[in-house]
């Protein structure tokens, strides 16, 4: 009862600080009233109206935004009110970005709770809004595992994208193909480390029927990202082999590395290099049994017109 | 009461509503709120009246009846809308137009299973504790049993909220209960209280539904859920004459012979006709405010759940 008492004067509290907001901005849509969440229903209501803003057009309805990337986190009418990662305003965002930093928000709490609506329900908390938010979601956590293998897809693109800048800007070697494909997966890994004790849960959750297209999806795409950046430029069927192999590659030790209880993984970064060393020699291994054949079957050609020229059965000569 | 319905002429109150709709029509706009009461059209003020009557007249057997009429289903109902709902301990619930408390009690139940199976899985996961640990968490158990969590049932009708407190009583349920008169366009409560809202098989019985909602805006929390279950529009054409024919032809008859009443259930089919459809109750949701609002079909449209989020 006390909490209750203390979160009502709190929302209290936050009410006047939105009223001062509402005044403020009474410019935007004065047909509401300075109702207290006025604010909120206008803004829902030109995003309606509008198509989603894009940050461009963001720009214009705040001048006095401090925030240099607005699609990131939500912004606010005036830059006295700003508050430390918590209850911001979310006015001027979309549902899909409110939903983003919910999930991102929910992850530091899997570890304690899993995978599940119960974890995206503390996150939302963080955030200033009810528990009862996470009933956006599906019950089961699929958006939540997917929001985080999308996050992580994208932070390895950034990675390699540096390193190609600094190759070509000449402050790196450029690194053989073992070894950067070794460095790729490696560092994607490493990114599941913090939730390694409960991504069993998210890989059986991944292959749940109705995940498995958004799934395959971000696995495809990584891989593709990943082969690109490492120089590949085949038009054949290379393209589709290499993707296959890196793919198994990298299942293979996403399967090692959930039972490694070695200090820092060293044994899953071994099979990894193992793994790829194998698939490197797997392809000069091709070429060799491709030319042994040729020159093979080269042998049983001249073999065969020797042997008809001895027998005297090759008339032609 | 509802002038010139008498029993078995079902039929003629029908014509006798489209006719009325002809007349206003050709009339144009009527000078004074002029709304609906099942087909017949009535003022405002006349509509909360006799709505009035009617739950007065139907609490006593306001279960029985609901059992007779969706031959039970109406359970699996309220227990797909509280199982969407998905509360976890702590939740505050608003149950509007709660009358005999069937949602509340539901979500009682689930918050306690949901708290069960969190303290269980606190014990699993911490594996050295010590018994006073244990013991503590036992304890923690019989003390908090609900987490914290409160449903507050609201209606409007004194006697559906007796009969509600008197099942309570009957089935055990005092903690986290508490019961209010209000009316749903005009709540006693303060801005941003609850985490979730829900009106089951209510706001079809509210006169403004626009003020309603509104009114499920501004007493939920930032981030709560607003969920309304009740009786809708069934496309299926085979299943809908086959539904209009139970509809009109049984259950006023059914009325009548368990509850005395056929006029107050006359008046529960055409309501359901008249209330608006799917697509339409998701748009005035929106107006109101609310983000994220979709609905779900059960039994193909004769009930909808539909949900929007305060965002």
């Amino acid at each position: 009862m006390a909490a209750a008492a203390a979160g009502s004067l709190r929302r209290a509290g936050w009410r006047l600080w939105r009223g001062r907001a509402g005044l403020r901005c009474q410019l935007y849509a004065p047909q509401q009233g300075l109702h207290a969440s006025a604010a909120l229903r206008r803004a829902s209501e030109e995003q309606r109206k509008d198509p989603p803003p894009s940050p461009s057009t963001q720009q214009q309805y705040d001048p006095q935004q401090t925030d240099p990337h607005p699609e990131q986190e939500a912004w606010n009418p005036q830059s006295s009110y700003t508050g430390q990662g918590g209850q911001q305003s979310e006015d001027y965002e979309s549902e899909e970005q409110l939903q983003h930093r919910i999930l991102t928000a929910a992850l530091e709490f899997v570890p304690e709770h899993g995978w599940t609506a119960e974890a995206i329900a503390e996150g939302a908390k963080t955030l200033g809004l009810s528990a009862a938010a996470a009933g956006m979601f599906h019950s089961d956590g699929s958006e939540l595992i997917l929001h985080f293998v999308s996050q992580c897809n994208s932070k390895l693109s950034d990675l390699l994208e540096e390193e190609q800048k600094q190759v070509q800007l000449g402050e790196a070697e450029k690194k053989p193909t073992d070894q950067f494909l070794r460095d790729a997966v490696e560092a994607r890994l490493r990114m599941v480390i913090p939730y390694i004790e409960k991504w069993p849960q998210a890989v059986s959750i991944l292959l749940l029927p109705h995940n498995i297209p958004s799934s395959l999806n971000l696995l495809t795409s990584m891989i593709d990202d990943i082969w690109h950046h490492a120089g590949d430029q085949s038009t054949d069927i290379n393209w589709y082999t290499r993707r296959a192999v890196l793919t198994g590659i990298y299942n293979t030790t996403e399967l090692v590395m959930m039972q490694d209880t070695s200090p820092d993984f060293e044994d899953t970064w071994r099979f990894l290099e193992n793994r790829v060393a194998d698939a490197m020699n797997m392809s000069s291994a091709a070429q060799q049994v491709q030319s042994t054949g040729k020159a093979l079957a080269q042998g049983l050609m001249g073999a065969a017109v020797t042997i008809t020229n001895l027998t005297g059965l090759n008339q032609r000569r | 009461m509802a002038a010139g319905l008498r029993p078995g002429r079902a039929l003629l109150s029908r014509r006798r509503g489209a006719l009325c709709a002809l007349l206003r029509a050709a009339r144009g706009l009527a000078a004074r709120p002029e709304t609906h009461f099942g087909f017949q059209n009535v003022t405002e003020a006349e509509r909360r009246e006799k709505i009035y009557q009617v739950f007065e007249n139907v609490a006593e057997k306001y279960d029985v009846m609901n059992d007779s009429m969706s031959l039970g289903i109406h359970r699996v109902w309220k227990d797909i809308l509280v199982h969407k709902m998905n509360p976890s301990p702590g939740t505050l619930l608003v149950d509007v137009a709660g009358g005999t408390g069937d949602i509340a009690f539901r979500f009682l139940n689930y918050v306690r299973s949901v708290r069960e199976r969190q303290l269980q899985q606190k014990l699993r996961n911490h594996q050295n504790l010590s018994w006073q640990e244990i013991s503590k968490s036992y304890q923690e158990e019989k003390s908090n049993p609900l987490g914290d969590s409160q449903v507050v049932v609201c209606d409007i009708n004194k006697e559906m909220l007796k009969a509600g407190m008197q099942k309570a009583q009957h089935l055990g349920y005092s903690e986290g209960l508490s019961w209010v008169l209000g009316n749903a366009e005009e709540l006693p409560f303060d801005d941003d209280k609850f985490d979730v809202y829900t009106i089951a098989f209510g706001i079809r019985n509210v006169t403004r539904i626009d003020l309603a909602l509104q009114e499920a805006y501004r007493v939920l929390k930032p981030g709560g859920r607003f969920l309304c279950l009740e009786f809708s529009h069934v496309s299926n054409p085979l299943l809908s004459r086959l539904y209009d024919l139970y509809s009109f032809q049984v259950i006023p008859v059914l009325g009548e012979v368990i509850a005395g009443d056929w006029k107050s259930y006359q008046y529960l089919v055409e309501s359901i006709r008249r209330f608006p459809p799917q697509e339409e109750l998701k748009a005035m949701i929106e107006d109101a405010g609310f983000l994220k609002v979709d609905y779900q079909n059960l039994n193909s449209g004769i009930v909808a759940i539909h949900s929007g989020f305060k965002l």
